[in-house]
This record gives structure tokens, C-alpha cells and sequence, in this order.
């Protein structure tokens, strides 16, 4: 069937914490693990599925990747230019706001997260 | 109800004859071709977001669904990168079905040999897909209709299709009356025109209003050719195959592999009979199909497209959008019909539908668009001097090919011409990359490299395949 | 030459090229009607009325002047027509077939309510004069269609009245007599007179009245009743269900008793039925096939029933007893279905030793009309139907149409007395018959396109409370639909076959090869220009209706 994207099978890394990074991705099918590695130990951060989106930081800032993502099986994964989607938002800014929109969430789950966090302390 | 819902609602009625959107609206959105759908998409969308409560009633007495022409809006079914990138952005996703198939690279086929520019990223961004659910006769497989998708997805932000033929739009006591061939009318607060210019609506509106002038309109051709997967898969694979041949009058020509299909799409000056029998009898052309022989085609059309905008594309309460309105040149249509329907929805719900809201708000999409169209009509120009040159085509051929050999070097030539194929960036930007001194100095050294006696020995491996075929 | 209409050449295989054209296809209601009703055409006139600029007013009119070009009796039709029609309407599987019936109901009543004239051709006065025995619906069609042309008519019935069967048999609940008294008095407009209370072969002899007239057509009906055959049948408290009808239609003392029995499973046998239900009996109908099988209209079987009608099935009468004169029992054996016969109906066979005996006070026998015109001196007997030409030419100057020729549908005998009074006229003043529409194409399943067509339900009579249904009046049942149902109705017309100006070729041709007509019909709003065509055959996909198609000679690439 056709599909758009880039395949990638379980397992396969799309980029690494620390990589610099100029694009973000959708995925088109399948789930994408977002995690980050210390002491040789894993944590991650989230799982994500279809329609969804991860690397975005990317398109705002010039610096590295904060975590690394990797396929759960497998996975299409659709690349959006830095270039291309700043022209968009510089045309129509709102092209930003599913964006930001989903920022703005994943903001407030990591402040509710830290606040649990520190309760727990 | 309470009294204070009750003032509320008297207050939103009876307030000043302004001409914005308020709670109760009522929006015509005429056709449910990708600017129908996807401003009623945005519209919504947006309206949701802001708590506007308005109806959308969306004409389209088509069916999607259904096969061959009856269900198709005509145009060669090439979803840009840009605009696979943007939609993916917005949420929307091409489902399997829709997508025929993921692009991957081009095929410039030239007199002097071919070359395959690949996507930089290897990943395939460019969706060839069918307006309507396939070509004539075909096989009820599992295609879905690129324009029934759209609609379905406005349909499931709340706007109602109204499977009627529209025959008349006009206004009436300050508002958009829409009137249709079975006599069903009704009043409207906004009116916004998403016919293109294969439906003859904009023309009775501008006899009927005077109050603009229509788009301007080239014919164009477009047919199908089935081949079966294998067979594509083997001959055309993932790449769109495009022609730069010396033909009077031709200005693109292009192959798109599809699923089973092979869908042709030919723009021109003038297209007649003269122009295609030497377009399908140029061995270029030939050679791409199994056994060198033109298969019979099974579905074919004279789509208009829009080459000059309408003008102006609004006024009091009515708006057009997509090709009734402005797109850009030749290339990406669905793109221009993404922005503009847009640049409407947005104009509508934060700033108002009178002439001088689109005035301030949706021209400036349009003039952009119509601006980038005049650069494009200077870099087609150079394009079909090269076309018209053997010196000049040998030399893109081989600064092409030698770009594509070496993976890591600078592919100025090869972006150029993706980015021209594609329609993934503007006219202007690919324009001003031809500008660039490093560009201009490769193509100098080509030129002068692929038309040296030597030039055939040092070009013939590689991706580019100098095939001096000297007429058979 | 035009420069798009070559495909490209460069392939050795036929191209798909596809020029249009408009040709008018003959619609399945039309097809399916015996009489060829053109329910299109009078459907179109009111659905397309703001399109060619009458007032509602004026489409009924003219609706009601094309009704009535090949039917003088719609408001009658209208009623106990079983409108094979809507059998095969385009509609039926979307939403319902459209309410033919009912419109032509409607049609009529506007037409008696309206006082209407008859639409007469601009004819001279003909010297012929033409003589017409009976005056059943055959009858009453080719005296309508002689009369219009100018002949003049004379009717011979041996009753006071006119009307024949539709008079005769026909109970007041399903058509009341007002409604044919009507639409048959308006006939007396025109050059036609009635000798009433003339029984020919009694009171007159056939051939003087062919000495009389330059021509005669026989409208006999089938008067006769076949018996059953059995022991007892012959005697009192047994009687034929015309007799039955005809005695009650004439208001004359019925004495059946509380337990009727009915035998058969025609229209007759219900109708029979129903009326003894009127009279206050307890009603059964014994029929020897199941219910499946049984040839009368479903819809009168259901109302039958609703009103109280017993139903028994496999089971046939054996024989009618009685102490002295009086009828006590009918015996009735049990059956079961057999092989088919030449018609594919399972013949009833007899199951052994299954035999009872039903109470009995009258046993009104229904079981099919025979031919009876003794004393008419025709050179054939009536032990078989009249064997005509198809256009009903008998002998020279003698023509025959109705349940003469066999039984049938009231619009069949419409049909016969039209088709008869076409070919006589043209006989008669040397010219020739009109083309018959049967000579279009019918319209093949699948060229019609239903999902262009926006779902809207069909509108139904009204019918009287159930409880009001065995009144003494005898109120009809089924209620004339009203003005607005009539005009949503008529607008459910797909127009099968034949252009409605649904625009959608018109906008949608890339080449702008159709413009619109400056004078527009029903049918006609667009002209084709083949010059501009471009041989997508988009129009012929968008066309709802299967008026456009491809044009033979370009289906193959081959044109030119």
C-alpha cells in the first residue's frame, strides 16, 4: 500500500540526544518511543502513535536533540523542513498552532509531573 | 430560556449591519474540491476555537466515489512536498488509500539523455493521488478519492453537504442568495466560491455581477494509462518522469505513476492534435513505456486551469478561493487552493467578510501567489530556452548527472529542478537560486564539459545516461 | 477540422473516445404501461413548470391534456388501475417508486374539478360514422379517439347507463360512481351518441347496424362466468361474482345470508368478497393455490383482510350440498402444490381422504370471466376469445378491443380501443398511423444514475379510518393526495431517459460544448455542439437521467 514517509523498522533510532537536528517529524503509522539515556540507563519519556509529532523543538531553536526517539515496530515517519514550515508560519502563522497547541500540553503534563515530583520528595 | 439569554440574542440580531460572522451564521462554500473542503475545514476549525457557532453548507452535487470522470476534478494528482509537509503540520493525513503513491525522485528525460534526481532525504514526500476514485472502468481496488477524504474531514467538523448543482450566487438585500438547478434557494451571510474554472458558474457570476472579472483559462491534457503494478513498478517505480523536449508549443509534460495507472499530464500553448502526435511519437516519450509503444489510454480530458487570477477574487460578503480565485502556475494547484482557502477562513472568523476585510487580509495570499506567478513565467521562459537548445540541454544533463553521481557535493542544479518539478518552493526562490554565482559558474563549466567532443566518454556512467539517440 | 477531436495516434490499439449525444430513451413506466402512457411527459410538464414558465395552474392543465391524449378516463384509472407502471420505476429501489398512480388520480380530479375541455386536433367533421357496442373502457377509448378526430359516434349498450365492467363490477368504495358518471358525461361533448337499453342481437342485429355505419367496433367485455363444475353447483344460494357485483352495483335486494363463501383469488373474488362484508356476512375466501400464487392485487387482498375477509388456501370445492332447496354445506377438499404448469404456477393436486364440510348460505364462484356474446350472429362461437389483428381489425369494417379479445387490466382495454381507433382513422382517411413510441430504445437498467437524485420520500393517499371503511355509504377508502404531496410527487420523476435541465452537462463540459435554448421543453434545454466537444464523455457520467450517451461511431476511436 502506498504511504508516504520514511520507513523504519523496531528498534531503529530516528535521531539521537545530542544530534543537531533541523527537522521534526510526524508519524504516519506506528509508535515512536522518546527517551533519554543516563548511566547507561534508559528513561522514557513518551510513547507516541499515529498523527502525532516529535522534534519540534528543533524548528525553533539551533540547538542539539534532547532525547533520542526510536520505532516500536513498524514505523512510518514523514520529515517537516525547518525551512518549509517557517515559510508556512511566516505566510500563516496559525500553521503553528496545532503546534504549540500540543506544546502547551506537553508543558502542563511535565509541570503536573515535576509537582508530583517534588511532593514525592 | 432566560430573559438575559433572550437579550443577549435580541442584542446579537439587532446590532449594527455589520459584516462579520456571529453566532448563527450561515456559510455557502460552493464546490467540494480541496478549496471547498478544506476552507470549511479551517473555518470551522478556527470558528471552534474562537466559539463562534456557524453553519457551513457545502454544494457538491458530485459524488466522489464514483469512477472516471463523473467523480473527478481533473488536474494530474501530484500532492507537493510542501504541501504534504504542511498538511501533516496541520494535522491531516493522507491515508493508505489515498495515497496511489509515494514519489521519490524525477526523471528528466531529455533528446540528450536522462537523468533521476533523487529526494535529498530519501524519503518519499511527494503523493501522487486521484481526485476522484480512479480512472474510468477501473477496478474498484482500494483507492479513496484525494477530494473525498477533504470532504469527509469538513464534513466531520460539522459542514453539511448539500448535494446540489449551483446555477446562481447573488446578492440580495445584503445578503449572498444561492440558487440552484433544481429551484432550491437560500440567503446567505458570506458566499464563497471554491468552483474552479472547469465549472461554469464563474463565468455566469461575472456576466451576472460585473463586479470582477474571471480567471483567466489555458486548456490543458490529461489521460490515463493502464499499465498494472508490476509493470509500473518496474518501468516508471516511485518517480515522476518529465519531459524537456523540444516541441513547438509544449511547456511540461510529465508521467505520473500511480497504482495501477499511469497518469499523463501535458500543459501547453494551444493544445491540439499536431502537438500530442509529436509528443507521443518522440522516442523519449515512447521508450518510457514497455516495448517502446504508447498504450491506448482509458480516460482522458481537456481540463481548464487557471493562468491568469480572477480579479478582483472578492467583494462585499463573496470570495473565491482555490482556481476560481488564484493558484499558482502550472504547478501545485491543491497547494495555492490550501492557501488561499485559508487565508479566507482566517479572514472570515478574526477579521470580517466585507470587501475591505479581504481587501486587507486574503489579498495579500493572492498577490504573493500571483507576484511568485510573474517570476515563474520568467523561469519557465529560461526553461524553454533550454528546451529549444541541444548546447544548453547537454549541459544541464550533465551538471544534473554529476550532482546526483557525488552524494555529498553541492546540488544546486538538481534542486532547482526538483524544486521546479515539485512546485515545493516558490517561483521566486528557485528563481533566485539560478541567481547565485556558484550555480551560474557549474552551469558554464557544463556547458562547455557536455558539449566537448570528449563529453560522452566522461558522462557515460552514472546516473545520467548519455543516450545520444540520433532520430532512429 | 475541429483540432481537438483526434485522439493521439501513436498507439496501434482503439482509443476510448466518447462524443455525446442526446437521444431520448423510452422511459420503463412507459414501457410497463399497456396503453404506453407518456407518465413522463405529464410528470415533466409540472415538475419542470417554473422552468419553462407556466403557473402550477397552467402544468396542471396541460399535464392534464397530455394525460389525456391517450386516456379520456384518468380520474377513473387513477383509481383501480393495479399500475404495473410503478413495477419498474428507476425509483423503486432508491426511495420508492414515484406515485404514478396517485398522480393520475390527482390529474384526473383536477381535470373533473377544473371542468377541463377536451383537447381536440384541428380536424374537419368526418362523413363516416362509426357504431360501437358496449361501452366498457375499450369501448369508451376508441369512441373517445374516433370522436376527437371528428367521426361521428354511436354507442350501443344494453344497459341505461354507460361504463360497462367499470360500472358493472366495480364497487363504489374503490370507484365511486360520481367519479366515472363524470368523466364519462364529458364524452357526450363530443360527437358521440348513446342508444341505451339496446341489446344488439336482440333489439338491433349486428349486420343492420353494419349497414348503418361505415364501421363497428366490438367492445363485448367477458360477460360470462365459468362454473366450477361441480355437483350442486347448479341451484340455488350459488351465484357468479360478476352477477353478484352487477346485482349490487344496481342496488337490487341481496339475500346471501351470514356465511358467504368465495371462491377464487382474483380482483373479482376480493371485490366480492368485500362487498358481502358490506352486507354484513361473515366472508371466506377459498382459494386452491397459497397465497403466493393468488393473481389478485396484493394491497385489496391486505384491505380484504383488514376489514374482516376469512382467507383459506389449498383448498378447492368438491361439492355444494343442500336440504331441499336450501344450501347447507359446500365440501372442500385439501390441497397441496404440485409440479408447475406451462405458466410456472404449481398446480393444486388433491391430498387424499382431506376433506371437510363448511357451513354454508351462499357460494359466490369467482374464478374467471368467459366470453358470451350469444345472439350476436359473430361467425364465431364464444367458446374462445375473439382472435384479431394486433391492431384489433376483425373482419373489413369490423374491429374488436377489451375482454373480448381476453381479460385484462382496464388499461390494456384502453390500449386495445386507442391502438383500434388509430389504425381505423388511419384506414378510413387513407393516411398514416402515428409512429408508436415503442420505437425508442427502452432505457436499460444502470443508464439511469440514482445517487444524482436527492433522496425524497414518496408521498402516499390518504385513506379513510379504518373503522368508517364498512359504512353503509361505501366511502371510498383511498383519499386523493393533496397539492403539495402532488407537486413534491411529480418532482420525484427522474425523467428516466429523457432531459430535465438538471444544468449538469451544461456546467461542467470543459469545452462548453452545450448551450442553452432559447425555447426550452420538457426535453429539450440544450444544444449539443460537436465541435466543441472534446470526447471525455464527462457528460454522459454526469448525466442523471441516461438522456446523453456515447455516439456509436466514436465509441472506438474510429470517428473519422
Amino acid at each position: 500500500m502506498a504511504r508516504l514517509g520514511k520507513q523504519y523498522s523496531d528498534g531503529d533510532v530516528i535521531f539521537r540526544e545530542g544530534d543537531t537536528g533541523t527537522c521534526m517529524f510526524v508519524i504516519q503509522k506506528g509508535e515512536v518511543e522518546v527517551f533519554v539515556e543516563s548511566d547507561g540507563h534508559e528513561l522514557i519519556l513518551r510513547k507516541i502513535g499515529a498523527n502525532d509529532f516529535f522534534g519540534e523543538m528543533a524548528l525553533f531553536e539551533h540547538e542539539t536533540r534532547t532525547a533520542s526517539a526510536r520505532a516500536v515496530g513498524p514505523t512510518h515517519v514523514l520529515t517537516i523542513d525547518k525551512k518549509n514550515f517557517l515559510a508556512g508560519v511566516h505566510e500563516d502563522p496559525s500553521l503553528a498552532f496545532r503546534i504549540v497547541k500540543t506544546m502547551s500540553h506537553r508543558i502542563r503534563n511535565l509541570t503536573d509531573r515535576l509537582a508530583k515530583y517534588e511532593e514525592d520528595i | 430560556m432566560t430573559m438575559v439569554e433572550d437579550l443577549g440574542r435580541l442584542s446579537k440580531r439587532s446590532g449594527p449591519q455589520s459584516s462579520s460572522l456571529q453566532d448563527g451564521s450561515r456559510i455557502a462554500v460552493v464546490g467540494a474540491g480541496p478549496a471547498g473542503s478544506l476552507f470549511s475545514y479551517f473555518l470551522l476549525n478556527m470558528a471552534e476555537a474562537v466559539s463562534l457557532d456557524i453553519g457551513v453548507d457545502l454544494f457538491e452535487p458530485r459524488h466522489f466515489c464514483h469512477r472516471g470522470p463523473a467523480g473527478c476534478n481533473h488536474c494530474g494528482g501530484i500532492v507537493s512536498e510542501s504541501l504534504v509537509q504542511r498538511l501533516a503540520t496541520e494535522g491531516i493525513m493522507l491515508p493508505d488509500g489515498v495515497v496511489q503513491r509515494g514519489i521519490e525522485s524525477y526523471t528528466l528525460h531529455m533528446d540528450v539523455g536522462d537523468v533521476e534526481i533523487e529526494t535529498p532525504l530519501a524519503e518519499k514526500r511527494i503523493a501522487a493521488i486521484y481526485r476522484g476514485n480512479g480512472p474510468r472502468n477501473s477496478e474498484p481496488l482500494d483507492t479513496h478519492s484525494f477530494d473525498g477524504y477533504l470532504l469527509e474531514l469538513a464534513q466531520e467538523k460539522g459542514a453539511n453537504l448539500v448535494p446540489r448543482l449551483v446555477t446562481g450566487v447573488r446578492r440580495e438585500d445584503n445578503r449572498m442568495r444561492v440558487t440552484c438547478a433544481d429551484q432550491y434557494c437560500n440567503d446567505y451571510d458570506l458566499a464563497v466560491i471554491a468552483t474552479g474554472v472547469n465549472s461554469r458558474l464563474v463565468e455566469s457570476l461575472e456576466d451576472e455581477s460585473r463586479e470582477f472579472r474571471r480567471p483567466g483559462r489555458t486548456k490543458t491534457f490529461i489521460c490515463e494509462f493502464l499499465l498494472g503494478r508490476d509493470v509500473i513498478r518496474d518501468t516508471f517505480g516511485p518517480s515522476m518522469h518529465v519531459f524537456f523536449l523540444d516541441i513547438p508549443r509544449l511547456k511540461f509534460a510529465a508521467l505520473i505513476p500511480k497504482g495501477d495507472y499511469v497518469t499523463l499530464c501535458l500543459l501547453g500553448k494551444d493544445i491540439d492534435d499536431e502537438l500530442m502526435q509529436q509528443f507521443f511519437s518522440s522516442p523519449e516519450v515512447m521508450n518510457c513505456f514497455p516495448k517502446g509503444t504508447v498504450p491506448s489510454h482509458v480516460c482522458h480530458c481537456y481540463p481548464r486551469i487557471n493562468i491568469d487570477a480572477a480579479n478582483p477574487a472578492y467583494s462585499d460578503r463573496l470570495v473565491m478561493i482555490g482556481d476560481s480565485g488564484t493558484t499558482r502556475l502550472f504547478k501545485d494547484g491543491i497547494g495555492a487552493s490550501y492557501r488561499t482557502a485559508k487565508a479566507a477562513a482566517r479572514t472570515v472568523v478574526f477579521h470580517g467578510t466585507g470587501a475591505e476585510d479581504f481587501e486587507k487580509y486574503y489579498a495579500p495570499t493572492c498577490r504573493a501567489i500571483s507576484k511568485d506567478n510573474q517570476v515563474g513565467k520568467v523561469v519557465f521562459g529560461f526553461g524553454s530556452l533550454i528546451q529549444k537548445s541541444r548546447f544548453a540541454r547537454r549541459g544541464v544533463l550533465r551538471m544534473t548527472a554529476n550532482e546526483q553521481k557525488n552524494a555529498n557535493g553541492s546540488r544546486r542544479m538538481s534542486e532547482v529542478l526538483w524544486d521546479l518539478f515539485s512546485g515545493s518552493a516558490s517561483y521566486t526562490d528557485v528563481f533566485l537560486r539560478t541567481l547565485h554565482p556558484a550555480y551560474i559558474g557549474s552551469l558554464l563549466w557544463n556547458l562547455v564539459a557536455g558539449n566537448s567532443p570528449s563529453a560522452s566518454s566522461r558522462n557515460g556512467h552514472g546516473r545520467g545516461q548519455e543516450c545520444d539517440r540520433v532520430e532512429h | 477540422m475541429s483540432n481537438t477531436k483526434t485522439p493521439p495516434r501513436a498507439s496501434a490499439q482503439p482509443v476510448f473516445w466518447t462524443h455525446a449525444q442526446q437521444l431520448e430513451k423510452l422511459p420503463p413506466c412507459q414501457a410497463q404501461c399497456p396503453n404506453s402512457g407518456d407518465v413522463r411527459g405529464w410528470l415533466g410538464i409540472i415538475a419542470q413548470h417554473e422552468k419553462t414558465g407556466l403557473t402550477l395552474e397552467q402544468a396542471y392543465d396541460r399535464a392534464w391534456e397530455k394525460l389525456t391524449e391517450l386516456n379520456p378516463l384518468p380520474a377513473t384509472l387513477g383509481r383501480i388501475c393495479p399500475h404495473p407502471c410503478e413495477d419498474l420505476c428507476s425509483r423503486r429501489d432508491k426511495d420508492g417508486s414515484v406515485s404514478i398512480n396517485a398522480m393520475e388520480r390527482y390529474i384526473g380530479d383536477w381535470g373533473l374539478a377544473r371542468s377541463l375541455k377536451w383537447s381536440v386536433p384541428a380536424q374537419s367533421e368526418k362523413p363516416e360514422s362509426i357504431g360501437v357496442i358496449g361501452s366498457g373502457p375499450a369501448s369508451l377509448s376508441f369512441t373517445y379517439q374516433m370522436a376527437r378526430r371528428g367521426y361521428q359516434v354511436s354507442l350501443y349498450e344494453r344497459h341505461a347507463v354507460a361504463g360497462g365492467m367499470l360500472r358493472q363490477a366495480i364497487p363504489d368504495f374503490r370507484l365511486p360512481r360520481e367519479v366515472l358518471d363524470a368523466e364519462i358525461q364529458r364524452l357526450f361533448e363530443l360527437p358521440v351518441t348513446l342508444h341505451k337499453n339496446t341489446e344488439v342481437g336482440l333489439d338491433i342485429s349486428l349486420n343492420e347496424l353494419r349497414d348503418r355505419h361505415a364501421l363497428i367496433f366490438l367492445g363485448l367485455g367477458a360477460q360470462g362466468a365459468h362454473r366450477l363444475g361441480i355437483p350442486g353447483e347448479a341451484g340455488p344460494g350459488v351465484v357468479s361474482g360478476i352477477a353478484y357485483l352487477r346485482r349490487r352495483k344496481q342496488r337490487l335486494a341481496l339475500t346471501t345470508g351470514r356465511r358467504v363463501v368465495v371462491i377464487g383469488g382474483g380482483n373479482t373474488a376480493i371485490d366480492a368478497a368485500r362487498c358481502a362484508r358490506r352486507e354484513g356476512a361473515e366472508v371466506t375466501v377459498l382459494y386452491r393455490r397459497s397465497a403466493k400464487e393468488m393473481p389478485a392485487a396484493t394491497n385489496e387482498v391486505d384491505d380484504a383482510r383488514a376489514e374482516g375477509v376469512r382467507f383459506e388456501f389449498l383448498v378447492s370445492p368438491t361439492q355444494v350440498l343442500r336440504k331441499g332447496p336450501v344450501i347447507q354445506w359446500i365440501e372442500v377438499q385439501a390441497m397441496r402444490l404440485g409440479a408447475p404448469d406451462e405458466q410456472g404456477r404449481r398446480r393444486p393436486v388433491p391430498i387424499p381422504g382431506e376433506k371437510r364440510l363448511l357451513r354454508v348460505d351462499t357460494v359466490i364462484v369467482a374464478v374467471s370471466q368467459a366470453p358470451d356474446w350469444a345472439g350476436l350472429d359473430l361467425e364465431q362461437d364464444d367458446t374462445q376469445w375473439l382472435m384479431t389483428e394486433e391492431d384489433g381489425r376483425l373482419a373489413e369494417n369490423l374491429w374488436a378491443g377489451g375482454d373480448d379479445r381476453g381479460p385484462a387490466i382496464a388499461g390494456k382495454a384502453i390500449a386495445q380501443g386507442r391502438l383500434a381507433a388509430e389504425a381505423a382513422h388511419a384506414e378510413l382517411s387513407g393516411t398514416r398511423r402515428p409512429l408508436e413510441c415503442q420505437e425508442r430504445r427502452t432505457l436499460n437498467m444502470g443508464e439511469i444514475k440514482p445517487d444524482f437524485y436527492r433522496d425524497q420520500e414518496r408521498e402516499c393517499q390518504a385513506r379513510r379510518p379504518q373503522e368508517e371503511w364498512l359504512d353503509s355509504a361505501e366511502p371510498e377508502i383511498d383519499q386523493t393526495i393533496g397539492h403539495e404531496q402532488a407537486q413534491r410527487e411529480a418532482a420525484r420523476c427522474m425523467s428516466c431517459g429523457l432531459c430535465f435541465d438538471c444544468e449538469a452537462c451544461f456546467m461542467y463540459c470543459n469545452g462548453g460544448g452545450f448551450t442553452r435554448l432559447e425555447e426550452s421543453r420538457p426535453g429539450h434545454y440544450f444544444a449539443l455542439s460537436l465541435d466543441a466537444c472534446e470526447g471525455c464523455g464527462k457528460c454522459i457520467e454526469v448525466c442523471p437521467c441516461g438522456y446523453l450517451e456515447v455516439r456509436e461511431s466514436s465509441a472506438n476511436g474510429s470517428d473519422q
